[in-house]
């Protein structure tokens, strides 16, 4: 296994804007290949780590660094380039309303500039990988609550991204859909990329290769 | 290439989604313009016709009555010379007595069949380039000073109220002018801005996908460029077809030239292009 760092944070600081202290020298790191499971209550600061990751907001000391590169405000095109690296899946991550299935999944491979014959071979096979051959020409509110999920894997996935945020994969999911949606989880944790998964319970099922750690207060347990 | 394609597609998709937010964009642009093109119009068929006035402006120089004719026509050569003179007309003292009668008929010069006490005069008309208050009144300093005129005549206060009036509404015009564009700038870009805003969602995800601003900006940019230039053209067909159709008797409607109507629609569709960008600008950052 590859022990090169995808994720790095170093000594974070985050305040919220209340001034209340969200990350008090945060330190993780997550390897190629690897999963992680971080789970904390609502507010522990899951969907700060979200944004930390995509650069959406910044620490207020300490470093985050994806792909052995640094995020800082003014490097636009590095982030450019680091989020089209990221797949994501719940929380921040929606499909666009105003594209169909089909162009949502599609959107990683038009921002690298995939070839439109390779696009369609690609698009066919995440499509029929996550069942949604079918609805490929729905627009996102036709969708059920599991075929949107399936929506923003396949898209999460279409062009191998290496690294893959899931945000709360089971709220609001009933028992049946959500094991489905695990299936995806574990073929996830096990396809060679590396996975965040953050959610507020860890469930009892244990996905493989796959760590698990919990916030709390601001730290990494 | 990946651009463009998007850019074209996402711009046909954002056209074919809003019809109603792109047409009334269109329909209150290409009013506006049509309205800047009425002024444009009006104030070239009122500069046609100033000028035309301008032409007819003559000077009449009043001879010294015991004036020699061989002196006269010396006088005729010499204001001939003068910079900015276009003709040189002498008049008699018998001319100017049949031109009186023309104008009031005989019965007013009654007894004054066998006396003429009209002078000889000179008529000058001016070259286009001397037509301003200034450049006549400076031929006026000029001609005074010779020996052989005794008063010289114009319509002074004519022309230089002519020429207030004028400034006034060419003033006025580039203020409505000014206004009529800032309004068209304003009002497109907060088209564009309201649907940028109903894209908002979908614009943050592409942004966290990593499109780059270029890839988000293009469309809108292209849309604001579009509907410009389509708007200002359609000013232009609306005003060629209403003069096709209709023509005036008292005067000739003077359009600019067609390199000018040109270079106008050009700049509207910058002036679109501009109100994307500022429609845009808040979502960018």
């Amino acid at each position: 296994m590859s022990t090169q760092k995808i994720v790095e944070f170093t000594n974070v600081f985050v305040t919220s804007d209340r001034g209340e202290t969200i990350f008090h020298d945060f330190g993780f790191t997550l390897t190629a290949g690897r999963s992680v499971v971080i789970s904390g209550p609502a507010g522990s600061g899951k969907t700060t780590l979200v944004e930390l990751l995509l650069g959406l907001r910044f620490p207020d000391s300490g470093s985050v660094e994806l792909f052995g590169q640094c995020l800082w405000p003014r490097k636009r095109r590095l982030l450019k380039r680091i989020r089209r690296r990221i797949g994501g899946v719940g929380g921040v991550y929606d499909l666009v309303p105003s594209l169909t299935v089909a162009e949502n999944v599609m959107v990683p491979l038009v921002l690298a500039s995939v070839k439109k014959r390779a696009r369609s071979e690609r698009l066919v096979k995440m499509l029929t990988e996550f069942n949604l051959l079918k609805q490929a020409a729905l627009y996102p509110h036709r969708l059920t609550r599991v075929e949107y999920t399936l929506a923003q894997f396949a898209r999460a996935s279409i062009a191998d991204q290496p690294l893959m945020i899931i945000d709360e994969p089971a709220a609001g999911l009933d028992p049946a859909t959500y094991k489905r949606i695990f299936e995806y989880l574990v073929r996830m944790s096990v396809s060679g990329r590396s996975v965040i998964i953050l959610t507020s319970q860890a469930g009892s099922d244990v996905l493989p290769q796959c760590d698990y750690l919990q916030i709390k207060d601001g730290l990494l347990s | 290439m990946r651009l463009l394609w998007h850019t074209i597609r996402e711009l046909f998709r954002n056209l074919r989604r809003h019809p109603g937010t792109a047409l009334s964009s269109f329909m209150s642009l290409a009013l506006l313009f049509l309205l800047f093109d009425l002024f444009w119009i009006a104030a070239g068929t009122s500069e046609g016709f100033y000028a035309r006035l301008l032409s007819e402006l003559e000077m009449e120089l009043f001879l010294k009555p015991d004036l020699a004719d061989s002196a006269a026509t010396t006088l005729h050569d010499t204001l001939g010379s003068i910079d900015g003179v276009r003709t040189v007309t002498f008049i008699s003292a018998e001319q100017a007595r049949e031109r009186l009668a023309d104008l009031v008929g005989t019965d007013l010069l009654y007894g004054f069949e066998s006396a003429n006490p009209l002078p000889a005069s000179y008529l000058l008309t001016f070259e286009e380039r001397s037509l301003t208050s200034g450049g006549v009144a400076a031929i006026e300093t000029e001609v005074s000073q010779l020996e052989a005129v005794e008063r010289v005549v114009y319509g002074r206060r004519w022309l230089s109220k002519a020429e207030k009036t004028r400034d006034v509404i060419l003033s006025l015009g580039m203020i409505l002018g000014g206004l009529i564009l800032l309004t068209a700038l304003i009002g497109s870009a907060n088209n564009i801005r309201l649907m940028t805003k109903v894209r908002a969602v979908g614009f943050r995800q592409m942004q966290i996908l990593g499109a780059g601003r270029l890839f988000l900006a293009a469309p809108f940019l292209m849309e604001g460029f579009l509907i410009g230039g389509l708007s200002g053209a359609a000013g232009w067909v609306a005003l060629f077809y209403a003069r096709s159709k209709v023509t005036f008797a008292q005067f000739e409607l003077v359009l600019p030239p067609s390199i000018e109507i040109a270079i106008f629609i050009a700049a509207v569709a910058i002036i679109g292009l501009v109100s994307g960008y500022l429609g845009i600008r808040k979502m960018m950052q």
